[in-house]
């Protein structure tokens, strides 16, 4: 065991200081597409984009995030008008937020209050959940690199709990199945009040591809009420701790468009 | 040559002797394709089982009504095409492989075509995590409904396992929880969207998936990556072995308690996850694969690279002789859910669960494709077929991954040449396959002008799922994580 302690010790201090520092993705990072402004834009440009993200009106863009696979068809192809932002901060409150473009969304929804508000005692231990509802499994990686010494999410209060009657966050992943929506549900039901349903990556969102499949729902929240949308395919374990940290009430500051 | 001289010459020819099977055009080197009668597709499949064959998997073909059998056989990708009738049943490979088995209770869930004599055709694609069926009946015995929904983070499926209390007396897997029906979403996509959606089949192995999918495009096309796209994709699937391989590593070292163990062998995957950021952009290399070759200029120099995993292997090092002289983990393994070859075979088994049991399967030399046939690596393998041997050789393949990346990198002349060519809008069908870290994947494609028009996966998680309820073997309860997580399955591999 003391070999092992001196090796636990061999690296020094990894962890990122996140949410009190900023921590930046490395250059080229693939964290989200934004639409730039410019000239008019063709119909043609929705045709890009194999999850139907893109659509176009009178020549006005909008990109939507919550589709978004981040290929990056649309950068390839029309580079004027779409560019990545090497960025891990990609979490939101409300869906509409995650719809960028020419014409900012119109009459934003409300967003849920986060646990923070609905609870004081909350914000300084949440316990979180998982569920897979039907991911292609990058998602889980993701989310488990968040107990990794790089990432360390205990020091911030953060702890995977087996039982969810003992938990506060339920973090879904994937667009919701035929065969998982029930225990989906039952989980969610058996959790006490308050609670918030945090949706991780584009899938959970809306469905990524399989959205017109019919073997998924379509999203988290065409099954449960969402607090927090995390897009991404998928998102990075900051992007991850960002939407747990908003879905708890620590950190307010949301993606901005 | 008389035709019945060839069929001497030729060992495959010479395995469908009498079963009316007849070589049509052959799809590129290694793939041959033969028809053969429907009502003989079961025994021409025995054939070449008996010959050697290793069952991949069977499907049905909307382009021509037809199924098709995949058999790996001595270097060389045979696929059987039966042509159906109006009768829509043929007689079931079940009975001649159980390696058939889950693949035919999916054809018959998908296309309504009914495998005569199949032992267990009830629906499967939608499980109700509700509806158990106790294998074991008796006095004091019960069933346990592990899952779908775990303790801890991981993928959804469902392991019944029947009890009396300690001992396993049954271990049922339950797959296609979390199935997307995604082989449906191909038809109509071109090319690099394709790519695109195989990335999402089994995001752990996204550029296997995606090399598999692409090279498929490929052989249609007649076409091959350039030289230097080759090196390139073949650095990017080895780091994703590498990232597969610790993750299992990390997973083993939590199911023993080992808190440093789980926190090194997380250091070491979030390097590679990071390297492979810094590489093309994502963590997981998406988007880097595309037909024709890799998507653009990596982000970092071969040189970068190669200091990268530098740094890495001295590090890796370390940890793993400390692991493996950890005896609160290796005693856990050894003797744990141990498999024989006689029994992979059977059932069609693939990647480091095959080799464990000292089997040299391995379609980066069995049927080597892009740079693997220029660079010099062994298969690593081990002979005891139980937890410990799987872990012993995905470290070992650890080791060849860096040594295979370093050689692709070597003297790698990144200013001249081309990265991808292009792919014309070639029409027909076609394979294409990839080692992923859990054994070869395989995409069998129609294409028609420059559109994919249908796709089938041969996934490694499905070839090998049945191979876990074969592992439990006088173990424990206590044993299941470690045999499971020894075996290092996506289940969205499988519920594709």
């Amino acid at each position: 065991m003391l070999k092992w302690l001196l090796r636990g010790l061999r690296h020094g201090v990894v962890t990122t200081g996140y949410p009190a520092r900023t921590e930046p993705a490395p250059p080229g990072f693939r964290g989200r597409i934004s639409v730039l402004d410019g000239a008019a834009a063709p119909e043609s440009f929705a045709d890009l984009c194999p999850t139907g993200a893109i659509q176009v009106k009178d020549g006005l863009v909008s990109l939507d995030r919550g589709r978004c696979i981040l290929c990056g068809a649309c950068v390839a192809n029309a580079p004027d008008r779409f560019a990545f932002e090497a960025t891990y901060e990609t979490a939101v409150r409300r869906r509409s937020a995650l719809v960028v473009g020419d014409e900012a969304a119109a009459a934003l929804e409300e967003a849920l209050p986060t646990l923070g508000d609905r609870s004081r005692t909350l914000r300084r231990s949440v316990h979180i959940r998982h569920v897979d509802g039907g991911s292609d499994g990058a998602e889980e990686w993701e989310i488990q690199a968040l107990t990794n010494p790089y990432y360390d999410m205990q020091r911030l209060g953060l702890f995977f709990t087996p039982a969810p009657r003992h938990a506060d966050v339920l973090l879904v992943t994937g667009g919701v199945t035929h065969s998982m929506r029930e225990p989906l549900l039952r989980t969610y039901e058996v959790m006490p009040e308050p609670k918030a349903v945090v949706a991780v990556g584009t899938d959970a969102c809306s469905g990524g591809f399989s959205a017109t499949m019919g073997e998924v729902a379509g999203g988290v929240d065409q099954v449960l009420p969402v607090d927090v949308y995390v897009p991404g395919s998928p998102p990075a374990p900051i992007a991850i701790l960002h939407g747990l940290l908003l879905a708890a009430g620590v950190v307010t500051r949301e993606a901005a468009a | 040559m008389s035709a019945e001289e060839l069929a001497r010459e030729d060992p495959l020819l010479r395995a469908l002797q009498g079963t009316g099977a007849v070589e049509e055009e052959p799809l590129r080197d290694p793939v041959r394709r033969l028809h053969v009668p429907l009502a003989e597709l079961a025994t021409a499949t025995q054939s070449l089982i008996e010959a050697g064959g290793h069952f991949s998997g069977i499907f049905r073909s909307e382009a021509d009504d037809s199924l098709r059998a995949l058999l790996a056989l001595r270097g060389e990708l045979v696929v059987l095409r039966a042509t159906l009738d109006s009768a829509r049943s043929y007689p079931a490979l079940s009975r001649v492989t159980p390696a058939a088995l889950l693949p035919e209770r999916e054809l018959y869930d998908v296309s309504g075509v009914v495998p005569l004599d199949h032992p267990q055709l009830e629906p499967v694609l939608r499980p109700n995590a509700d509806e158990l069926q106790r294998v074991v009946t008796g006095p004091e015995t019960f069933v346990i409904p592990y899952g779908p929904i775990r303790s801890g983070v991981f993928e959804a499926i469902q392991f019944p396992i029947d009890t009396g209390g300690e001992d396993i007396l049954a271990f049922t897997v339950r797959p296609y929880f979390k199935r997307r029906n995604l082989e449906a979403r191909f038809p109509g996509l071109d090319f690099d969207q394709g790519a695109y959606l195989a990335e999402r089949v089994a995001g752990t192995e996204s550029v296997a998936e995606a090399l598999a999918f692409a090279q498929a495009v490929e052989r249609v096309a007649g076409i091959e990556a350039p030289r230097l796209a080759q090196r390139w994709r073949v650095v990017h699937a080895e780091l994703e072995r590498i990232a597969n391989h610790l993750d299992v590593g990390i997973k083993l070292a939590e199911d023993a308690a080992l808190s440093v163990g789980v926190a090194r062998f997380g250091v070491l995957k979030e390097q590679v996850m990071r390297l492979r950021a810094r590489l093309c952009g994502n963590r997981f290399g998406r988007g880097v694969v595309v037909p024709g070759g890799i998507r653009e200029k990596p982000l970092l120099q071969p040189a970068e690279v190669i200091e990268a995993i530098d740094a890495f292997e001295e590090d890796f090092r370390g940890d793993r002789s400390l692991l493996l002289a950890t005896t609160s983990l290796t005693d856990r393994l050894i003797g744990s859910g141990r498999l024989d070859a006689e029994t992979v075979i059977r059932y069609g088994g693939v990647g480091p669960i095959a080799r464990a049991c000292s089997l040299g399967i391995d379609a980066r030399l069995e049927r080597p494709y892009g740079a693997y046939g220029r660079l010099g690596f062994r298969i690593a393998r081990a002979t005891d077929g139980d937890a410990m041997a799987r872990f012993e050789v995905r470290l070992d393949e650890i080791d060849q991954s860096l040594h295979l990346i370093r050689q692709a990198l070597e003297r790698m002349n990144v200013e001249t040449a081309a990265l991808r060519n292009a792919v014309s809008e070639a029409s027909g069908e076609g394979c294409g396959w990839a080692e992923a870290p859990n054994g070869e994947v395989i995409y069998w494609l129609v294409l028609a002008g420059g559109l994919v028009e249908e796709a089938h996966i041969v996934s490694p998680s499905l070839r090998d799922w049945p191979l876990l309820s074969e592992s439990y073997r006088g173990d424990v309860l206590t044993d299941v994580s470690f045999i499971e997580h020894s075996f290092g399955l996506t289940p969205a591999g499988a519920d594709r």
